[in-house]
């Protein structure tokens, strides 16, 4: 009966019960789209700094992380890529070796770092060669060409079709000089990288450096983020009676990770402002309607209701227009989220966040984009009405009764 | 008050109310002794002011005395909590006030009902005391009507039906005849004292409705919060 009497209250005070359920439903939706948008920029950022750069999961020889030497190198790096790619979560790996070294073109020289890739397994693994934004990519062999970043290329004012020298110290203690042709330039969506990097055949700088058949690194891409834990934890213990370490993006690159978790808690800090306004408006109308339905619940109290029978409709009448709310609020959150998924928010000028650049921010429909919510809006409509119904519940039957 | 002395429905001793009125006390009542027995058809009455409706109220348990001891159908009522007093109210009194306070949103056979959902009585017997009560007060036909459906003298009558239905001890009421026409008025006291007759229910109005007071078995008037008469016919 006491839900009965909730669920007609409710009717009885149309405009009141609609006015509630908009607040509850405007702050649901805002709650969800902004976690959808944030959700959906930070897999776009994630996915573009790992997917597309630098792998979902980096292998290395032990310490190399901590103190990245061209001397310490995987040597028989084609086996441990098989036993990687035998992992059903793996889609992809690519081998690259890294070396500093000073980089000419023409007059000018700077330090530049050294990339080489595998052309063929780097273009799987991170879409190498649709980020040549000028000239053409690297030929799947050898044959002495470079491609560098962008910035890099403004830097040295390099074009097309110039030549670029090295000079380094190559692994074995030896004089590391060649000459390469300039057949691209890059973008790869990280200016500090852009600014900084040549990439050649790893067969070219294999011979550069001196490092036949070694490598510094495996980049490993899987089909599926949610399974980067699982997979580092089965090719740990692959690779268990070898001195090689096996990194989940959040580790080797701890300072990105850090950030994008400092810039979520900011959101939280959005959506607790955007639900406590919400709460103080749903506060206001259920302590007028307490307020207003003052003499009944003196008459309710006085025919027999206990005062926890009373609590119970203030709370339930509550409860109820908050689930309503939620139903409503996660269809609107869902369609508004589905829609910035697809469409997504172009910016006039592109964004820098971590260093990655982008024009378009997509959102996304994820779970987290309606749970979240759906507990908000509940727990805070429930504690709000907590006052209101102890109000109502201590309720003196002959004072409230007098009221008219 | 001992269990054993139950022709007594309620005892007052030395009840004393007192409000503050914008930080003046105001002594509502002042040292009321009385004893009512069970099926009394009482009238209460007095200029307003006298202290009538904040007497019923204490004698329910919806007020609470500043000083002296209430009890009613043998227990003590300050003794009570208020869970306790809800209870305890549901169980053994029946209210009917002058602006009949129905459940707005319930219809005319809810309103009857709710008490009896309150004390857990099974849904058979429920409907049968519902209908019972209704015929009883000649409310057949208008169950499903919400109260804003019907005139004021079929709202109170349903407010006699809810106050009865549960087969209280003790029906307080407060100028039931005062929102009604002295017709409507008539027939609504012939109705009650019926109802006494045939239940032995006791009956405690307050009132300043000559036909109330004619119809009473008992007199008492109160004046500046205290017993000045207590006749009975």
């Amino acid at each position: 009966m006491i839900l009965k009497i909730a669920f007609r209250n409710i009717f009885r005070q149309k405009r009141r019960s609609i006015l509630t359920a908009l607040a509850m439903i405007v702050g649901f939706s805002l709650s969800s789209f902004t976690i959808g948008l944030s959700d959906g920029a930070y897999s776009n950022i994630i996915n573009m700094f790992t997917r597309n750069r630098l792998g979902h999961i980096q292998v290395h020889s032990t310490g190399y992380l901590d103190k990245p030497t061209i001397y310490n190198t995987i040597s028989d790096y084609e086996s441990i890529g098989e036993t990687i790619q035998s992992n059903a979560n793996v889609e992809a790996w690519t081998p690259r070796v890294y070396a500093g070294g000073l980089g000419s073109v023409n007059e000018k020289s700077m330090a530049i770092k050294v990339v080489g890739i595998d052309v063929v397994r780097e273009n799987q693994a991170t879409n190498f060669d649709k980020k040549v934004v000028e000239g053409k990519t690297l030929t799947e062999t050898a044959s002495h060409e470079a491609i560098i970043g962008i910035g890099l290329a403004k830097r040295l004012s390099a074009t097309v079709g110039n030549k670029i020298a090295f000079f380094s110290q190559a692994a074995d203690g030896s004089i590391a000089n060649d000459e390469y042709t300039i057949i691209g330039t890059i973008e790869s969506g990280d200016d500090a990288t852009d600014r900084t990097t040549c990439y050649l055949h790893i067969d070219d700088a294999q011979d550069l450096f001196v490092l036949q058949g070694r490598v510094h690194e495996i980049v490993v891409i899987v089909s599926n983020m949610n399974s980067i834990a699982k997979t580092v934890s089965a090719l740990e213990n692959s690779f268990n009676d070898r001195d090689i370490d096996v990194s989940p993006w959040q580790v080797f690159a701890k300072s990105f990770y850090i950030a994008m978790q400092t810039d979520r808690k900011g959101d939280a800090i959005s959506r607790f402002i955007i639900m406590f306004i919400v709460a103080i408006g749903v506060l206001n109308t259920v302590l007028m309607s307490v307020l207003e339905r003052t003499r009944e619940y003196g008459v309710l109290k006085a025919v027999g209701t206990k005062p926890s029978q009373i609590f119970g409709l203030v709370v339930s009448e509550v409860t109820i227009i908050a689930l309503v709310s939620v139903c409503v609020g996660a269809i609107i959150g869902t369609v508004i989220n589905y829609l910035f998924s697809v469409y997504g928010i172009t910016y006039p000028t592109e964004i820098t966040f971590g260093g990655m650049k982008m024009k378009t921010l997509y959102g996304a429909v994820t779970t987290a984009s309606l749970v979240i919510p759906t507990i908000t809006v509940m727990l805070s409509a429930i504690l709000v009405s907590l006052f209101p119904a102890i109000k109502a519940a201590r309720i003196i039957p002959a004072k409230a009764m007098r009221i008219h | 008050m001992e269990q054993t002395q139950d022709k007594r429905v309620i005892v007052t001793e030395d009840v004393t109310k007192v409000y503050e009125a914008d930080g003046i006390p105001v002594n509502a009542l002042n040292g009321v002794d009385l004893t009512i027995n069970k099926g009394e058809f009482t009238a209460l009455v007095g200029p307003s002011g006298s202290g009538k409706s904040t007497f019923l109220n204490i004698i329910s348990g919806l007020d609470t005395p500043t000083d002296g001891k209430v009890f009613l159908s043998g227990k003590f009522l300050s003794e009570l909590s208020s869970k306790e007093l809800s209870d305890f109210r549901r169980d053994n009194i029946g209210f009917v006030f002058q602006a009949y306070n129905l459940l707005p949103v319930l219809t005319v056979e809810e309103n009857v009902e709710y008490i009896m959902l309150l004390a857990g009585v099974p849904k058979s017997e429920r409907q049968k005391r519902v209908t019972s009560m209704l015929n009883s007060v000649g409310l057949e036909g208008v169950e499903d009507r919400l109260p804003t459906q019907l005139s004021g003298g079929q709202q109170q009558r349903v407010a006699i039906a809810r106050a009865m239905v549960s087969e209280p001890d003790i029906i307080l009421a407060d100028e039931p005849t005062a929102n009604v026409d002295s017709k409507t008025g008539s027939d609504l006291l012939e109705m009650m004292s019926r109802l006494n007759a045939e239940t032995g229910m006791t009956f405690i109005f307050s009132t300043h409705d000559p036909m109330v007071m004619e119809s009473a078995h008992r007199l008492i008037t109160l004046r500046d919060g205290k017993v000045e008469t207590d006749e009975k016919k």
